[in-house]
């Protein structure tokens, strides 16, 4: 059973605006692969597509090499997981999980014979005969996947569908649409603007913005080698100082940023950066230390900023702090045993270093990005930062 | 209740409230329909026989129905008129409802709304009078079905039922359509989007996941249609034929024309157990109770 999914220069737009620019993505039969972007990005769009609720403007889908494209909906062998489920409220849940069958002409006993599988499957074992507003959240949701997988699709789609859940049945909901992805060796293509569950479950990720992929690659590739800036500020936390190249290294360039003077990184992206070139440092918050007077003086470059607030999170505290010479934000992460406690209070100023090795260096192209005050997307103009003009 | 009222309006206003509601009640709905029952139970008297030893109470209204076979036949074969006009109502009226409420965009539901409104804000007499002229023998339905070559002679539309079937699905449409309405737009997109995922065609998401979603419209509809077209006096009058005469024809005459007050209540009566016995049924079939058709 091929459940290769095949995006060929795929283009979808409604009149004049562009969802999706054109995309060109093999995603492997049995791969649990997640696109990830924030709201409006067009992954929704490339999800219908892929059922069939919405048919390109051009390209070609293919399913397990077969085109899809002119397919109708209930023929394709694909099934889908809603966002708000949509089980069948009038109906049990044997109702439910049969309806595919019952609609392929599979006789009664076959039908219960293959939801009590299913409903073994999702930990339901005796609920069939429950109506669907007896069940929790949770169950709501097992039932959601067992009725889709009971139709033997090639690929199951899931639209954000541990959005509506709390956050500790989310993550264990994760772990369990892993085990049942493993189990079932089903294609599983995953929505989510939540990069906690996309990172957590996907064997591979597609980050989307405006309409466009700006990375594809598993998990720990994407968050310790972003290739685009955006991809640097939306998976993970990530600080950004822009600034432009005055050096290239044989792996480390050098950025003039303004008010903070030289800083190294290593070179990110796929296309290399030249002297004059505009770009953008990233470091991530964990890798901030905190340097004391005698390590500020041999450092090659500091940062110094003015803590604003401390956020303890139990095993880690989270600052929240403002770079003196530009006003711009800086977050931090310290580890339990980083540095002195009383140091970190608001209004306390300290020096943090970095490791050049650790951070990237990604040239400022025109690439949506995320703002960072705000977690908003803004178009990716190269821009003066506000702080940095009026320092 | 009271109470709510009380909280929300304070007690005099909530008072005033219950109070008109009880004289509206009491004055407009059950004393009028108590005097009727009186009317139908007593015998049609002279002026000076009123009061007098043969004014008393007896079933012999009710039983003239049931000795008279032509007044017995048209009532039955108004319940079966009645309930082909709901059927076709429905037929007719369960598309639009769905373009309106799933497909169509708003303005374009919007521009439906208001076609289908506007006849309405035409007496029904003279709407009915319209059908009249487009059904007639020399009128422009035939003289259009002529002109295309689908029939070699004009047909006599309004020689028996058809006029007064296509009379009232007209004239009724809209108590159907506006149920329906409601009932499908509050169906989640999702649940179509679902059923044709796993599957199923039009027909099979229709008959399963949209009219099961949809029945307390579908029985409110259908009970308001069978209401109105049982009770309807016009449309028969004008658009059907002695040979379909309707119930209502006949007490109208009693009332109006034999002057017999008392045997047409008792005929108004039986009409009125028709329909309540019709609404019930419906019911008990869809299995929906009073309070989902108040929605």
């Amino acid at each position: 059973m091929d459940g290769s999914v095949t995006l060929e220069r795929i283009v979808m737009r409604f009149g004049d605006f562009t969802a999706i620019e054109p995309t060109r993505l093999t995603i492997e039969s049995g791969e649990f692969f997640s696109f990830l972007g924030p709201s409006g990005c067009g992954k929704t769009t490339l999800l219908n597509i892929v059922s069939g609720f919405l048919s390109p403007s051009e390209g070609q889908v293919y399913i397990g090499g077969e085109p899809m494209v002119g397919v109708p909906v209930n023929q394709r062998p694909t099934a889908m997981i809603f966002q708000n489920l949509a089980l069948f409220p009038l109906m049990s849940v044997y109702q439910n999980i049969e309806f595919g069958l019952e609609v392929r002409g599979v006789g009664r006993t076959a039908r219960r014979q293959r939801s009590d599988e299913l409903l073994e499957l999702v930990a339901l074992t005796g609920s069939g005969d429950k109506p669907i507003a007896a069940l929790s959240g949770g169950q709501k949701q097992r039932v959601a996947i067992a009725r889709a997988l009971a139709v033997e699709p090639r690929v199951l789609l899931l639209d954000e569908p541990l959005s509506a859940l709390d956050l500790k049945l989310r993550q264990h909901m994760r772990n369990e649409l892993k085990a049942i992805q493993r189990k079932t060796g089903i294609t599983f293509i995953y929505i989510t603007h939540d990069q906690g569950e996309a990172l957590a479950m996907s064997d591979r990720v597609a980050v989307m913005s405006a309409g466009r992929i700006q990375q594809v690659a598993d998990p720990e590739t994407l968050y310790h080698r972003p290739e685009t800036g955006f991809v640097a500020a939306f998976v993970g936390e990530n600080n950004r100082l822009a600034g432009s190249v005055v050096e290239v290294g044989e792996t480390l360039i050098t950025l003039e940023v303004a008010g903070l003077g030289r800083l190294a990184g290593r070179a990110g992206g796929q296309a290399g950066l030249a002297v004059g070139q505009r770009a953008a440092l990233y470091v991530r918050p964990e890798q901030l230390v905190l340097l004391d007077e005698m390590a500020a003086a041999d450092a090659p470059a500091t940062l110094e900023a003015e803590v604003e607030s401390v956020n303890f999170e139990g095993a880690w505290r989270m600052l929240e702090a403002r770079l003196s010479a530009t006003g711009e934000r800086l977050r931090i992460l310290l580890g339990q045993g980083d540095g002195s406690r009383q140091s970190l209070a608001p209004g306390a100023r300290g020096r943090f270093g970095y490791d050049p090795q650790q951070a990237i260096v990604l040239a400022d192209d025109d690439s949506p990005r995320l703002d960072a005050e705000t977690g908003e997307v803004v178009s990716g103009q190269p821009r003066e930062s506000a702080h940095a003009a009026s320092a | 209740m009271l109470r709510q009222l009380k909280a929300r309006f304070g007690g005099p206003v909530a008072m005033a409230i219950v109070g008109l509601l009880c004289i509206w009640l009491i004055a407009m709905v059950v004393l009028p329909q108590l005097q009727m029952i009186d009317y139908s139970l007593r015998p049609n008297l002279l002026p000076d026989e009123v009061g007098g030893p043969r004014d008393h109470w007896s079933l012999t209204n009710y039983a003239t129905l049931f000795d008279n076979r032509i007044h017995l036949a048209i009532f039955f074969k108004t319940l079966w008129s009645s309930v082909l006009v709901t059927v076709l109502t429905l037929l007719v009226s369960y598309p639009i409802a769905y373009y309106l409420a799933k497909i169509a965009t708003p303005g374009q539901a919007a521009l439906c709304l208001l076609l289908l409104i506007i006849p309405f804000w035409i007496n029904e007499i003279l709407r009915t009078f319209s059908w009249f002229i487009i059904l007639a023998f020399r009128g422009p339905l035939n003289e259009l079905l002529l002109t295309l070559g689908l029939i070699e002679r004009p047909v006599r539309f309004l020689n028996g039922d058809a006029g007064v079937l296509v009379g009232m699905v007209y004239a009724y449409i809209l108590f159907m359509v506006f149920p329906l309405y409601n009932a499908i737009e509050s169906l989640d997109g999702n649940q179509v989007r679902a059923a044709h995922d796993l599957g199923a065609g039009t027909v099979r998401t229709h008959w399963r996941i949209v009219i099961p979603h949809a029945k307390p419209g579908i029985a409110t509809g259908c009970i308001m249609t069978f209401m109105l077209a049982a009770g309807s006096y016009a449309v028969p009058a004008l658009l059907g034929s002695p040979g379909s005469r309707w119930f209502t024809q006949i007490i109208y005459n009693w009332f109006f024309e034999g002057g017999d007050w008392n045997q047409g209540a008792a005929y108004a009566f039986l009409l009125l157990v028709l329909c309540i016995g019709f609404m019930s049924l419906v019911m008990r079939l869809f299995k929906v109770g009073l309070a989902d058709i108040a929605k």
